[in-house]
């Protein structure tokens, strides 16, 4: 499975916006809200959202700004903003509140920012460079002058210990203890402060790890490093030393930072008077302790996003389905994720700053096109859409904070589908004369044609280049993007959504009512998510079948140990069970879910005709390795609501569509009210996004709130 | 081309070829049955318009970039009455455009309103085609007949209806028959997926489809000129040598005078090259002006589109019977790997006197070959040494990859796991560490190659292609230093040691061992330059040594890379 990169928006970049006004979903009469309270907070790299359901899943939401030098701070000023709102105190919230989920890019800006703790790697003696090697893949082959990232671990620190196992775990050579103790002496004398040790099959056994690690921490005795000793055995039993070393050190370089950051925000919680756990959400969608997480802190890299990928499962009904393909689109990127009948689509693997990390997280696939994309005319006169983009400062030209580059936004602003004035809740002010200055001498002069064609020019290859990544994550899986809804998030994603659409044959669209704060809520969805796996190589036969079921029993054992332990209760704990397989030859592998030889062998096909379009008939198929995934129910809201209290204030202006040219159409300031369907052409003018209803699409407002765009017939 | 071309109409039109040729090679990885194309990508999609000129290109294996074209317009010359429904094959370069005989094209017309808008082409290399050797590599060939089945254009369907005949045919002349069956038809399908998209592109922008075709070349056309004016006017040389053609020991040169005149106009003059070879090194024109594109397109900004407009903006001399453009029956296989090398980097030392900022060091040449043996159960496991993979060249600003795939992939295969290898075949990999003092000395530093040795568990057959055999370090550039060569001897189970042949097959016995050291790249600029903290690393680190450190770079340091500051600054000044 392909890695991929992280997407631009969980980026660490601070940017100094101004905090808009509270939503109008907050506008609930507030004070009627009954416990016990659920509440979801997701520290992103401008906003802390936070989101709170009652007992009746009425919903609070509210923001503040985020303190990237000290981030539990802005999780405290939440509480107290939400207290505040349901007039309580903090310590009168939290003891009423029976569900804490945190999602947080604190792993994911300590890795972007190369904030990584010093460590030291113990690894196969004649095998130092695996980190350094990256088995000699560029991202982009034809970028040749980019340099690799530096590994995790300098060479110097890479430290050889001699012992060999065999593919199958048994030993060719003993553990050299003599090794070991070497190099507990250099990383004693060192600044270190954790350790990874990752030998070649530790995975077929645990015990030269087990050993090397117990005589480290034996001999590190108070050094710092003792308290994090990460062995690949333990946390990634998985075959392939290169990705499963550099997801080990990974581990190792986030656990002394992450420790701490989680000690702190329990303590205060604590002091707050909070009687339960906090809960945090992983790159899987799915929550852990904080004892987990503090094991595998990188399964925290994807943590906001992969909760906003989990919320697309609450907008599962009867009149949307539960197939959705998302566009969550913002000021410089647009991501594309997959659900299908309420499960994420998961990647095996993922890549964040040029790092692999081979852990299980949602399929995020990422284009550079936002409302900050700028567009241009190149050296030899074509007309060009991104990926480049204005961030939020200067921006776009339209916001008079001094950009002069046309972006996407300056282009919706000239044809009407934003208003001059106030913008993003009052956040801004956009300038049309600004805007159209800048199109008018960047594009419509150099290409010779006229404004509004250079503005509409610019949507519609911005709009072809969307629909062309729903496609690439469709297609690519066999699927036909006809069959799902296309959500429609983030502050540009409902401009663009009805049109990207039409180009893919999808005749429906929703944009979820909570779009400001998609990612706090999903963490309200979220269940607890644990997956584990162990290679297991054997012809697919019967007696192979019972053997895989023995090993899947006894994984099982311990991931039940480990959640009940934990606290959680026996009666909820889901368990699956999986095999990867292929056929004999193969190198990639399918995960399907187990069963008896039969069964695993009808699901390995299906799986790899819908993949790969054909099957070997009788093929010899073999197990690669077998893996579950346990999950403990959370409570969570029966039902959401959230209303639009005010009747819609109703304005007319030109607007361009697809395929219509400027049109007169109506605009409205907030949602059609329930029962009275608006057709287009039309505008939802709404306090954080713009809802674009092109002629022949009608708008209407659903029971929890979100809007159904659907096409006639 | 008449009127005026709507720059909407046709960015809209690039991007949709772009991503239509993608949508290609997602239905080739997702139907194609042999390994070679779902792992190490060896195929290419590709788009044509009416003329013949490739407009679009997914990221295919970087060496296939350029010759496309060649192939379509042979089957424009040679299959007269084109008609929708049709499909083709070809594979020879002597008859039909081809680079070399494994890399099969199946090409499908498109059309729109009644006329002929394009084709829609997908390029393979299959597991067999025959010949004198299984895998497609004959090392013995002296003539192209010994390297398998030559295609010239052929109308494998008809209106619709597959030439059975023929594909029997096909199918007799393979050790694998399931694979190519299986493989041609997922090339058919991926090709009429192309071929419906470019029919429909064509059909929405109707009557200015020509136009839109040619501005997309046109434009690439213009950013290779621009990129070509930005050098110096002037004539500049480079040269490369090998000394194998893969049979004999022999100094085959590849010469390229590159000539910039005022107004950015770009000829390769190849004409001091070699004379054609008895091996299987000979590069056909298609893979020299593939090498070229390719070399162009590293050195320049890769994000010029790679479509063959960009290639109008070059003039390519290559006389015929000479190693760049052999004359049959020149056996040709090796060339998209050896000579490809040799003539990017012929064409990379000619432009870096343009441009030494630019200039890439020269990557090192890999020296790993093949090894198969008998399962238990008969069947035959075979494998490729590829964790002995060689260093890059430096470039300003970044040094070698210390070891790294074919310069012909640009780094784009990947190097298996040891644990999977050892899983996979009857191995045990003894060592992949990187070299000390092996990467070319310089500002910025080769890539160092590798210590690789394996312990062979199993009787086997060993393939040798050591180019980089007792050479093969990259050249080092504008005052940097060439990377070391390489090594590679057998270890017998009874203690007894021989050098490995460059080429050639050889058996050897459960309990072997090969010993290999691959060659470092070159480095770039004056050694002298680089910054002490990164030497001093480099000591810690032990990929160089005290001494080197203080030879080569002028830094006095100890082995813990503790810089003695005066004695360094002292010793740099002494020059």
């Amino acid at each position: 499975m392909a890695g991929r990169r992280l997407p631009e928006k969980t980026g660490s970049r601070q940017t100094k916006v101004p905090l808009p006004n509270p939503s109008p979903v907050t506008a609930l009469s507030v004070r009627s809200l009954r416990p016990p309270f659920r509440i979801g907070i997701d520290v992103g790299g401008t906003f802390t959202d936070l989101v709170l359901a009652d007992a009746d899943g009425a919903l609070l939401v509210r923001k503040t700004p985020s303190t990237p030098a000290q981030p539990e701070d802005g999780v405290f000023t939440a509480l107290a903003l939400a207290a505040k709102a349901l007039g309580r105190d903090a310590p009168g919230l939290v003891a009423d509140t029976a569900l804490l989920v945190h999602g947080s890019t604190v792993a994911t800006n300590a890795v972007l920012e190369g904030k990584l703790a010093p460590i030291a790697l113990l690894c196969t003696a004649g095998f130092r460079d695996t980190l350094a090697i990256r088995r000699g893949m560029r991202a982009d082959p034809w970028d040749h002058r980019a340099p690799f990232p530096a590994p995790l671990v300098p060479r110097h620190l890479r430290l050889p210990v001699r012992g060999r196992l065999a593919p199958d775990g048994t030993e060719w050579e003993p553990l050299e203890e003599k090794d070991v103790l070497d190099a507990a002496e250099t990383i004693g004398a060192s600044d270190v402060e954790a350790v990874a040790i990752g030998f070649l099959h530790a995975y077929a056994d645990p015990a030269h790890e087990r050993r090397a690690a117990a005589l480290l921490r034996q001999a590190l005795g108070e050094h710092p490093a003792a308290r994090h000793i990460v062995c690949s055995s333990e946390v990634l039993p998985i075959v392939g030393e290169y990705e499963r070393i550099a997801t080990v050190a990974m581990h190792a370089a986030l656990a002394p930072r992450i420790a701490r950051y989680l000690a702190a925000l329990e303590a205060r919680l604590k002091a707050l008077g909070y009687p339960r756990q906090l809960l945090l959400v992983q790159s899987n969608g799915g929550a852990c302790t904080v004892a987990q997480a503090c094991a595998r802190p990188a399964n925290l890299v994807l943590s906001g996003p992969a909760a906003g990928v989990a919320a697309l499962a609450a907008l599962a009904g009867p009149e949307t389905g539960e197939d959705f393909v998302a566009i969550e689109i913002g000021g410089t990127s647009c991501d594309v994720t997959l659900m299908r009948g309420r499960r994420v689509e998961l990647a095996e693997s993922l890549e964040i700053a040029g790092h692999p990390l081979a852990v299980p997280a949602v399929a995020i696939h990422t284009v550079g096109a936002g409302g900050g994309t700028i567009a241009g005319v190149d050296g030899a006169g074509a007309l060009y859409a991104g990926p480049r983009g204005a961030g939020a400062r200067p921006g776009p030209a339209g916001y008079g904070l001094g950009g002069t580059e046309p972006t996407v936004t300056d282009a919706q602003l000239l044809v009407g589908r934003l208003a001059p004035g106030p913008f993003a809740a009052g956040a801004l002010t956009l300038d049309a004369t600004l805007a159209r200055a800048a199109i008018e001498r960047r594009l419509a002069v150099p290409l010779g044609i006229a404004l509004e064609d250079a503005a509409a020019g610019v949507l519609r290859l911005v709009t072809q280049a969307i629909a062309q990544a729903v496609e690439e994550i469709t297609l690519r899986r066999g699927l036909d993007p006809r069959r799902f809804v296309l959500v429609a998030g983030g502050g540009a994603g409902p401009m663009f959504g009805c049109e990207v659409a039409e180009r893919l044959g999808i005749a429906r669209v929703l944009v979820p009512g909570l779009a400001g704060a998609f990612c706090a809520f999903g963490m309200l969805a979220a269940d607890i998510r644990l997956d584990r796996s162990a290679p297991f190589s054997a012809l697919l036969d019967g007696a192979a079948v019972a053997a895989a079921a023995e090993q899947l029993a006894a994984l099982e054992d311990e991931a039940r140990k480990e959640l009940t332990g934990e606290g959680f209760d026996a009666e909820t704990i889901v368990v699956q069970w999986e095999a990867c397989l292929r056929y004999r030859g193969q190198h990639g592998s399918l995960r399907v879910a187990f069963g008896d030889a039969q069964g695993l062998r009808a699901a390995f096909e299906a799986e790899h005709e819908a993949r790969f379009g054909h099957l070997q008939p009788g093929g010899v198929i073999e197990f690669v390795s077998l893996s579950l995934t346990a999950s403990a129910s959370l409570p969570r809201p029966s039902s959401r609501r959230h209303t639009h209290d005010a009747a819609p204030h109703e304005t007319r202006r030109a607007v361009w569509f697809f395929g219509h040219g400027m049109m007169a159409a109506r605009v409205l300031d907030s949602p059609p009210p329930h029962g009275m369907p608006l057709a287009g052409p039309a505008l939802l003018a709404l306090d954080t996004t713009t809802v674009v209803i092109p002629p022949g699409w009608a708008a209407r407002t659903l029971a929890a709130g979100d809007i159904l765009l659907e096409a006639a017939r | 081309m008449k009127g005026r071309i709507d720059p909407v109409q046709r960015a809209l039109a690039q991007s949709r070829l772009d991503h239509l040729s993608r949508q290609m090679g997602h239905a080739m990885t997702r139907t194609a049955r042999s390994p070679i194309f779902a792992q190490a990508h060896d195929f290419s999609c590709f788009l044509a318009d009416a003329r013949g000129f490739v407009v679009a290109q997914a990221d295919g294996i970087p060496i296939h970039t350029g010759s496309g074209g060649f192939a379509v317009r042979a089957i424009l010359r040679d299959a007269p009455g084109l008609a929708p429904g049709d499909a083709f094959l070809l594979n020879d370069p002597y008859l039909a455009g081809g680079n070399h005989l494994p890399d099969w094209v199946v090409a499908v017309p498109a059309f729109a309103r009644g006329a002929l808008a394009g084709f829609a082409c997908v390029r393979a290399h299959q597991s067999d085609i025959g010949g004198g050797a299984a895998g497609t590599y004959n090392p013995e060939a002296t003539e192209i007949f010994h390297e398998g089945i030559r295609l010239p254009v052929l109308r494998l369907i008809e209106v619709g209806r597959v030439r059975e005949d023929l594909w029997r045919l096909l199918l007799a002349n393979s050790r694998t028959p399931d694979l190519l069956d299986g493989d041609l038809r997922a090339m058919l399908g991926a090709a009429r997926l192309g071929a419906a998209g470019l029919t429909q592109l064509a059909e929405e922008v109707g009557a200015a489809w020509c136009g839109i075709s040619e501005a997309i070349l046109a434009h690439a056309e213009a950013l290779q000129r621009r990129a070509f004016q930005s050098l110096p006017p002037g004539t500049y040389e480079g040269e490369e040598t090998t000394d194998t053609d893969g049979r004999n020991a022999a100094l085959i040169r590849v010469q390229a005078r590159l000539t910039i005149a005022a107004s950015g106009e770009a000829r390769f003059d190849f004409n001091g090259s070699s004379p054609q070879v008895e091996g299987f090194k000979n590069s056909p024109y298609a893979n020299t002006v593939s090498a070229v594109g390719l070399a162009l397109a590293a050195f320049f900004d890769p994000t010029i589109p790679r479509n063959e407009g960009r290639l109008r903006a070059v003039a390519i001399d290559a006389l015929e019977g000479s190693c760049v453009n052999p004359r049959p029956p020149a056996p040709v296989t090796m060339c998209t790997v050896f000579l490809a090398h040799e003539i990017i980097h012929a064409v990379w030392k000619a432009l870096a006197q343009a441009d030494p900022e630019r200039a890439s060091a020269g990557w090192a040449k890999n020296l790993f070959g093949v090894m198969s043996g008998l399962r238990a159960d008969g069947s035959r496991w075979v494998g490729y040494h590829a964790q002995a993979a060689a260093g890059s060249g430096a470039v300003a600003g970044r040094d070698g990859f210390d070891s790294i795939g074919h310069l012909c992939t640009l780094g784009g295969l990947a190097i298996p796991n040891v644990e999977t290898q050892e899983r996979d075949y009857p191995v045990r990999v003894l060592r992949q560490e990187l070299r000390r003092d092996s990467g070319g000395a310089g500002c910025w530093r080769g890539g160092t190659g590798v210590h690789y040795a394996v312990r062979l568990l199993a009787p086997s057959t060993q393939s040798f292609r050591g180019e980089g055999v007792g050479a093969g370090g990259g050249y080092g550039i504008c005052g940097g230093h060439d990377g070391a060569p390489g090594a590679m001897t057998i270890r017998f189970p009874d203690g007894r040691e021989e050098p490995a042949p460059r080429y050639g097959l050889g058996s050897l016995p459960a309990g072997a061992e090969l010993h290999a050291d691959s060659p470092g790249g070159g480095g770039w600029g004056d050694p002298r330059a680089r910054d002490p903290a990164l030497v001093a690393a480099d000591v810690r680190d032990g990929l160089l040594s005290v001494q080197a450190a203080r030879d080569l770079y002028g830094v006095v340091c100890d082995v813990r890379g503790v810089i003695d500051r005066a004695a360094t600054e002292a010793l740099r000044a002494e020059r």
